[in-house]
């Protein structure tokens, strides 16, 4: 249990490159074209998927795609706390 | 078509009530300048724009304004009344 990364940190990391990822997804539905862009995505959104599921293994899915990386005999997805609420966000 | 995250873009914490906020908090939610009109309007103009980069944008911005719904309507009944 000692070797757990910090939950606020996971989640901080996951926001930052979510934020990354979403601004990088707009800009390129107006510059299609552009290789740095899509090259920057590729390498932000790998990060992000990788960030999601080793969350989800410690703390629980926050996105339905990793709802089974949580290892769990049961559905957790409703017990978890909401973002909104203590111990969420 | 739908999918959302369990958690927030921006984590916000409202730490003591303030009916007035509040109602700030809900006219940006569904006001007239609110999110849930703007919301509407980007995904009703993704139909006609004849652009699809434009489409995209409209769809993908839209598709936020659910975000936002959650961003505001939590700090509102914060603001209103902390259980």
């Amino acid at each position: 249990m000692n070797n757990q990364p910090n939950r606020k940190e996971m989640l901080n990391m996951i926001n930052e490159i979510s934020f990354a990822v979403l601004e990088t997804q707009l800009y390129l539905d107006t510059h299609p074209c552009s290789t740095e862009a899509l090259a920057y995505f590729e390498e932000c959104s790998q990060i992000r998927n990788q960030a999601l599921k080793e969350y989800a293994k410690y703390y629980g899915p926050l996105t339905i795609d990793t709802a089974t990386s949580a290892c769990n005999d049961r559905w957790s997805w409703i017990n978890d706390p909401w973002p909104w609420q203590e111990g969420g966000c | 078509m739908w999918t959302y995250e369990k958690r927030l873009q921006y984590p916000v914490k409202i730490t003591q009530t303030n009916p007035k906020i509040a109602q700030i908090i809900i006219s940006q939610y569904g006001g007239p300048d609110g999110e849930l009109g703007a919301s509407m309007r980007y995904l009703s103009q993704r139909y006609t724009t004849p652009y699809k980069e434009v489409a995209g944008l409209l769809t993908d911005v839209g598709s936020e304004g659910s975000e936002m719904f959650r961003f505001s309507l939590s700090p509102f009944f914060d603001a209103l009344a902390i259980a």
